[in-house]
């Protein structure tokens, strides 16, 4: 099953690896994140209001961060499940001696693969115009976010029966983290202590505490945890419960 | 060898199995004929484990379909409905991919990629990426995924649709070839020139319901008919006024 599930993984990240159009939209999407915050500051810095708009630039920074984890997998979890139906190549693939579950658990660690690499890329990109190392626990908090995300795109991809469909809907799931932010920002629940254990939300704030120098609460950091490795392993079983529809296979 | 006892298939609350039963034997093509819509896509979906049977029997080489599907899938090879490629994966890389969720060790693997890659006559465009491949390469490479595993029985849902002559006549040869191996050749069409072309057995299918099974010759001499395409008129145009 283990050897299975690592050449279903394989195969889609040499295939992911090859759409280079699909790969250059998720590098943008990640850098932009820096991009857009260094001209930002660069502003604020000529308009001489250093020290009042920092907390802005800090909540932006964790947004773009949140997003760039669900935008390196969306192209990948986009092709290949709901593209596979669409292109009748999901018929042949549950042909082999494999189950459902392991099929979709190794698309899953494909996706997880580019959501982890898209993030990483965006943290350097802030570390770099930072110039500051981020902790150590930073990278225990967001793994688990990627996990996440990347779990959830392939359940909106198994329940859409083509591309389009699916982008339209993972497409949506990217303003998860958006919308989150901005209830962070203007919702009065927001600053409750039970945001610190809700999946995206929670890693925003550890992120956020991270940027401002803080003290991560590890105990903290490991309940979130739990809470959003349940929530991705709730995902990938309503995918694989899609999966064993027998529609499925019948293309889009 | 596969054998099918009653077997049904609804889907919500169309019946599009009602009583399927037939014998394919090793060494033989077996077509299942039938207009549109006659069942025989699911009959081979079935068989081939993707569809749960609705009721009925299914034994590949004597084991029981409903009692360990995966395992069975090793035994069966099916190229269904549409090649289904990935356009960015060479023939080469789909094979080993196939070949590894079939369980076959590495070295072994190399090996028979390099069989099913001579056996199809594929040399040329075996590292090429499928996204440019015609409609006969497409075939080929989808048929070569399905022969990586040396399967004992093979299912073909209408191979021949969208192909040219002289591939038609190639993958006749393939389908020969294969079967003078042992195999077990179960080929569905709606093309009556094919089915005698190819098939030792005819297995007719009409509403989800076999309505003759036998060599063409039998159902000729059995419906009094000269011609295949009369025999097939005579017997599903029986099962229609039966259902009525």
């Amino acid at each position: 099953m283990l050897n299975q599930l690592l050449t279903i993984a394989c195969k889609e990240v040499t295939d992911s690896w090859r759409d280079r159009r699909g790969l250059l939209s998720a590098a943008v999407y990640s850098l932009m994140g820096p991009g857009v915050v260094s001209l930002v500051s660069l502003a604020i810095r000529e308009q001489g209001k250093h020290g009042a708009s920092q907390s802005v630039l800090i909540a932006m920074m964790s947004v773009f961060t949140l997003v760039s984890a669900f935008v390196g997998g969306m192209n990948v979890a986009m092709d290949s499940i709901a593209g596979e139906r669409e292109r009748r190549s999901l018929l042949p693939l549950l042909m082999h001696p494999v189950t459902r579950l392991g099929v979709l658990l190794g698309k899953w660690l494909a996706v997880s693969a580019f959501s982890v690499a898209s993030l990483t890329l965006n943290v350097l990109g802030f570390a770099l115009l930072l110039r500051r190392v981020p902790p150590w626990q930073i990278a225990v908090c967001l793994l688990p976010l990627s996990l996440l995300a990347a779990a959830l795109e392939v359940w909106v991809s198994t329940v859409c029966r083509g591309i389009k469909e699916a982008n339209t809907y993972l497409s949506m799931l990217v303003l998860l983290p958006m919308g989150l932010g901005m209830a962070m920002v203007f919702s009065p629940v927001a600053g409750q202590a039970w945001w610190n254990f809700l999946p995206v939300a929670g890693q925003q704030l550890q992120l956020e505490a991270s940027m401002r120098g803080g003290q991560l609460d590890m105990l903290r950091i490991l309940s979130l945890t739990l809470a959003t490795a349940v929530l991705a392993g709730l995902a990938l079983l309503a995918a694989a419960d899609r999966l064993e529809q027998d529609d499925v296979v019948y293309g889009s | 060898m596969i054998e099918v006892r009653n077997l049904q298939k609804q889907f919500g609350a169309v019946a599009a199995l009602r009583d399927v039963s037939f014998l394919a034997l090793d060494g033989s093509i077996t077509g299942l004929l039938g207009a549109n819509g006659a069942g025989k896509s699911t009959t081979l979906r079935t068989l081939c484990g993707v569809l749960k049977p609705g009721g009925g029997e299914i034994r590949i080489d004597g084991a029981s379909l409903p009692d360990d599907p995966l395992i069975l899938q090793r035994r069966v090879g099916g190229l269904l409905d549409h090649a289904g490629l990935y356009s960015r994966l060479t023939p080469r890389e789909i094979f080993t991919f196939s070949g590894r969720l079939h369980g076959i060790p590495w070295r072994r693997l190399r090996e028979r990629v390099e069989e099913v890659v001579a056996f199809l006559g594929m040399q040329g465009i075996a590292d090429r990426r499928t996204g440019g491949f015609s409609q006969g390469e497409r075939m080929k490479t989808a048929l070569g995924r399905a022969l990586i595993h040396s399967p004992k029985n093979l299912l073909l849902d209408e191979p021949t649709n969208g192909l040219d002559v002289p591939t038609v006549r190639a993958l006749r040869l393939l389908l020969h070839r294969t079967r003078d191996t042992g195999a077990c050749v179960v080929f569905s069409s709606h093309l009556l020139e094919e089915v005698r072309a190819l098939c030792d057995r005819v297995v007719v299918l009409a509403q989800g319901r076999v309505v003759a099974e036998g060599t063409p010759a039998e159902l000729c001499q059995r419906a009094g008919v000269r011609t295949l395409e009369d025999a097939f008129v005579a017997f599903t145009g029986t099962a229609e006024v039966l259902s009525c």
